[in-house]
Formats: structure tokens, sequence, C-alpha cells
């Protein structure tokens, strides 16, 4: 999907942190027991002293869904700009796969919930690596291959996951099911500390290696013909996305059409500068996410929908929309 | 320009240079010689290694063997940002997925300039500005890079190459597939910029008529070799152009007519 409209709002940013702070309301209001703004505000009287402790339940979802939702956001801006493909996904290039596989064989083995975070990150890093390591060719990171390589990953894992299933007992199955469509319900400070660096530290070398974006999304010999190091560029632009989808995987399970959609939508806002798109991307990651889990927990409370398929089931229209609106 | 005036030591030299793609190598032990403020047309057949020797000299790719001085250093012990600033490359065309502005396009000529690549100071868009109008694409600023002609799209890439401030450029074919008005108004652009502002230029061609009227020097290669360089007048010669293109010329006055091949299909070889 090429957007070739050249739309420049002034202050993209400011819009996205407005929604951000709109759709952390929500998510702290929503769910079984609503609150009214009002409760939420002053948290005096006996419903704002429910409100109060509601909210500190609520609060570890909610940061945890914004995190993993920015650092979804920005891992597929990035993609797309590497492998020059407004398709790419973070997920297309074997992270994802090689969470699950690792978190599938930590749930065979009995580990416990609190574990697979661990195993389901040790398998997007080494999925990762592979895949890396197959996209190599004559000390070149090839990114054609980069993205045939990922195909490969992704195959190989999902036929793991196939076979851990078909043994696996039909408790650690359906845990397994809900870890891969997406959950935030494990939400926790800890967990929050545990992803905070991972997050901290792809997002810094994502945007130190914002303006390189921009010479890469043209080409790559455009942007060595620039004086960019492009092997340690794409080599340091996919580890460090490859890290925000596998601690964002790992902690949350595979929330898709994040970090499709997202990048999209930004640049329809802000235009394609990475400076500006990154950064729009997180907050809008961020947005959509905290959103989506609102409506996961409330459209059918007590019950729960998996935050996967809320993200598949309004990212769907709102993709196609998009397409439909282009010229 | 008479080639063999006295000169000094050559701006950029190929020695031995090999370099490819994946096993195939298009140049194999090039020599060549070029010196500042010279037009040097490269001309051979399709797989010579023209555009592979001005990918290296643009740093895009990595020699497989031998070696490109650049005032007498070799390019790898440069940093990249350095030879950034002293050689732009034109591409014959750009792939362009997502949107951008023909301005921007030329601002990031101006990246190997600025801090952390991210130039758009002020007087980095006024130099911008002021090499679109020199290169008259200054009314396409706003419109996005992809939705112009290729004509449009070459004088766009030697805006870039004025806001570089480079003193090389490298031209991959800069007529190839254009009209003949936006090929004279490519090529009367090219002439005013050179002029004015002097610098070495590279150009790839396949034009031999314009080689023969633009260029100080011919560099002819064949097989990633050079078979002979030096004036037009001398180098263009049927013998060498025989051996470069395996096609017989017609030479009158400086232009070049096609008489037929050298070794027809059929004929005994």
């Amino acid at each position: 999907m090429n957007s070739r409209r050249q739309p420049r709002r002034r202050h993209p940013l400011v819009v996205g942190v407005v929604v951000l702070g709109a759709a952390v309301v929500a998510g702290l209001a929503a769910g079984g027991v609503r609150l009214s703004l009002a409760d939420l505000w002053s948290g005096q009287g006996p419903a704002g002293e429910a409100a109060r402790l509601i909210v500190t339940l609520r609060a570890p979802r909610v940061a945890l869904a914004a995190l993993v939702g920015a650092s979804l956001g920005l891992a597929g801006a990035a993609m797309q700009a590497l492998l020059k493909n407004p398709l790419a996904d973070p997920f297309l290039l074997g992270t994802s796969g090689g969470a699950a596989a690792g978190a599938a064989l930590a749930a065979l083995a009995g580990a416990s919930p609190l574990l697979s975070p661990g195993a389901a990150f040790a398998g997007a890093v080494a999925s990762s690596l592979g895949v890396a390591g197959l996209a190599r060719r004559g000390g070149r990171l090839d990114l054609q291959r980069l993205l045939l390589a990922g195909l490969v990953a992704n195959a190989f894992f999902s036929a793991v996951l196939l076979c851990v299933f078909s043994v696996a007992s039909a408790g650690a199955a359906r845990t397994m099911l809900c870890w891969m469509m997406g959950s935030l319900s494990d939400a926790s400070f800890g967990r929050l500390a545990a992803l905070l660096p991972y997050a901290v530290a792809g997002v810094a070398v994502l945007v130190f290696y914002a303006a390189r974006l921009n010479l890469l999304a043209v080409g790559e010999e455009n942007a060595a013909a620039l004086g960019v190091d492009t092997e340690s560029a794409k080599r340091n632009v996919f580890l460090a996305a490859s890290m925000l989808t596998g601690a964002a995987v790992a902690f949350a399970g595979i929330i898709g059409f994040v970090g499709l959609l997202v990048p999209h939508a930004a640049r329809a806002l802000a235009g394609a500068d990475h400076r500006r798109l990154l950064p729009l991307s997180a907050l809008a990651g961020a947005a959509l996410l905290v959103a989506a889990d609102a409506l996961a927990r409330s459209a059918f409370a007590p019950a729960e929908l998996p935050i996967g398929a809320v993200t598949a089931a309004v990212g769907a229209p709102l993709f196609a929309w998009m397409l439909l609106r282009e010229p | 320009m008479s080639p063999d005036r006295g000169r000094g030591n050559p701006q950029l030299e190929a020695r031995g240079l090999r370099a490819g793609y994946g096993r195939a190598e298009a140049l194999r032990g090039l020599d060549a010689s070029v010196h500042a403020g010279e037009i040097v047309a490269i001309l051979g057949e399709n797989g010579s290694g023209k555009s592979t020797f001005l990918k290296v000299v643009a740093r895009i790719l990595s020699p497989s063997g031998g070696q490109v001085l650049l005032d007498g250093e070799p390019l790898p012990s440069l940093p990249r940002r350095h030879t950034a600033r002293r050689v732009a490359y034109l591409p014959q065309s750009v792939d362009l997925v997502f949107p951008i502005l023909a301005l921007d396009l030329v601002l990031q000529g101006r990246a190997p300039h600025a801090r952390g690549f991210s130039a758009d100071a002020p007087e980095d868009r006024a130099r911008a500005l002021e090499a679109m109008r020199a290169c008259d694409v200054e009314d396409l600023a706003e419109r996005d890079a992809s939705a112009l002609s290729g004509g449009e799209t070459r004088r766009v890439f030697l805006a870039r190459a004025l806001a570089q401030e480079a003193e090389i450029w490298l031209l991959d074919e800069p007529t190839a597939g254009l009209d003949p008005r936006h090929r004279l108004e490519f090529l009367e652009v090219l002439r005013r910029n050179h002029r004015d502002r002097g610098g070495t230029v590279l150009l790839v061609t396949h034009e031999i008529d314009l080689a023969a009227e633009l260029a100080d020097r011919v560099l002819l290669l064949r097989h990633g070799r050079a078979i002979a360089a030096g004036a037009p007048g001398d180098t263009l010669t049927r013998e060498n152009l025989r051996r470069a293109f395996d096609v017989e010329f017609r030479i009158e006055n400086s232009r070049f007519e096609i008489a037929g091949l050298s070794n027809p299909p059929g004929s005994p070889a």
C-alpha cells in the first residue's frame, strides 16, 4: 500500500500523546466494574476508595498494554523501513515463531507460567539470530534473504508448535493457545520491570538510527552513497526491532496487526520522516493496545476476549478502510 | 581541454580493481585514472563493469580485490561520511515505496554533512532549494518524488549532488530512457552546473556521440578491464569500438553510425 499523499500535520506527536492519554483513562475505567470519571478523579468516599483500589489493580495491566503496544508499533515501523516494504510486520522475520516455540516447549516441560517469558524471549532471540545468520551472504546482510529466512523460520517453528500441541496435555495446550492469542492478564509491576530494560534499549537504538532509516527507506544503495555504514545499520536495526518484538511477545503473547497497522496510520498522519514516524508509531501502538485491552475486558465482562482477536477484529476493517481511502 | 597538458596526481585512481555481485565479477582488474575537473565518459557493452565501477567509487559496493584511491588515499581508509561529502552518486532510477517530497530527497544530500545524518537545519533547506533552482526543479520541491518523470527525477538527483557539495559526480546512464526534450534539458543543466561549479564528472553512457561531444576523456571497458582511455578523438576509433562492442562503426565528423555486427550470427567465427 503506497500512500502518495504528503500529509503534514503540524503537531502529530501532540495528537498522539492526547490520544494515548484518553486511552489510558478509558483503560483504567473500563472492565468488569465500570468506574465513572468523577470517581477516578476524586478518589473520595466509598466509591472513590473502591475506584482507587481497582485502579491500582488495573494500572500494571494498562502500563503493560502501553509498553507492548509501543514496542510493536515501533518495531513495525522500523521493519517496514528496513525491508523497504510497507507490508512488513514485526512477526514476519521469525521472531514470533521462535518465541511461540520457546514458550510451548517450556510449557511442555512443565515450567510455571512465570518462567515462560524467559523461554519465549530466548526462543525469539535464537530465532532472530538464526534468521540473521541465514540471511548473511559474503559478509553482508541480504534483505531479500532476510525475508525468506524469516518465512523459513516461521514455517519451522509452526511445525514444532504443532508437534508440541499433539503431545501436550489438554491443560497445557489451552495455556499455550491463550498465550498465542495474546494476553495481558498476567500483568504485574514485576513483569513490567522485567520488560522495561529491553523496551528502553530497543527504543534507544531505533531512535538513534531514525535519520539513517530515512535514507535506507529510499534504498540501501541510497544510504550507502550518502555515507551510512549500511551493514551495521541494517544489523542493529534488525536486532533492536527483533528484541522489542521478542520482549513484547514474551510478556503478552502474539498480538497481531498492531505492528502492521500502526506504522501505516502514523505515516498517514505525520509523513514518512522516521524522526517523527518512530515516536508517533510508539505512541499510537500504545494507545491502540490500551484501547483494545479495555475493549477486551469490558465487551463481555466478566469474560475476557483474547486481545489478539480484538486487535485483528478492529485492525482488519481499519486497514481495509485505509486501503480504500488510497487515491 | 587537452588530455596531455601537464597534470598532477590523479584525483581518482583504480588499481587492479575487482568487484561484482556474489560470485559474478563485473570488474576484473580495472586500471584507470581520473583528474580533477574532467568529464570522463565510460563506455562499454552491457556487463562490462561500467556501473559497477561507479558503485565502488560511491562505496555502494566493496571491491573484492585491488583498490580505489581518492587523492592518493585508499577508499577504505577514509570515513564513509568523509567520502560521501566529496562523491555524489546519481542512480539511473529509484524505486520509491514510501512517500517523499522532492525537496526531502534533495535534502538527503545534506545528510553526510549533518550530525547524526539529520539534515534539515534552515541553512540545509536553503542550500537544497538553491540547488533545485540551479537545476530548474525548484517548482517540484513540494511534489511527491515518486510522481516525477524520469527527466525530472534525474535533475532532482543532480540537484541533490549540488546540495551535497560533492566535487565528484557519478552519473549512471543519465540520458537513458529520456525523450528528446528531457534529454536536452538534463544535458543543459549538467553542462551549466559543471561550468559554474567545476568538479569531476564520471558518466556512464551508451551514447557514443554524447561521449565524443561532452567528455574530456573516454574510458572504454570490456570484460571488466580498460581497453582504451584518452581524448575522445584518439580513443573512439573504429578499431577500439570494434574491440569494445563487436560492432562496426562508420565515423564522420564525430558522428558515429552503426554499420553492423562485426561477427553477424551465422557467420564463421
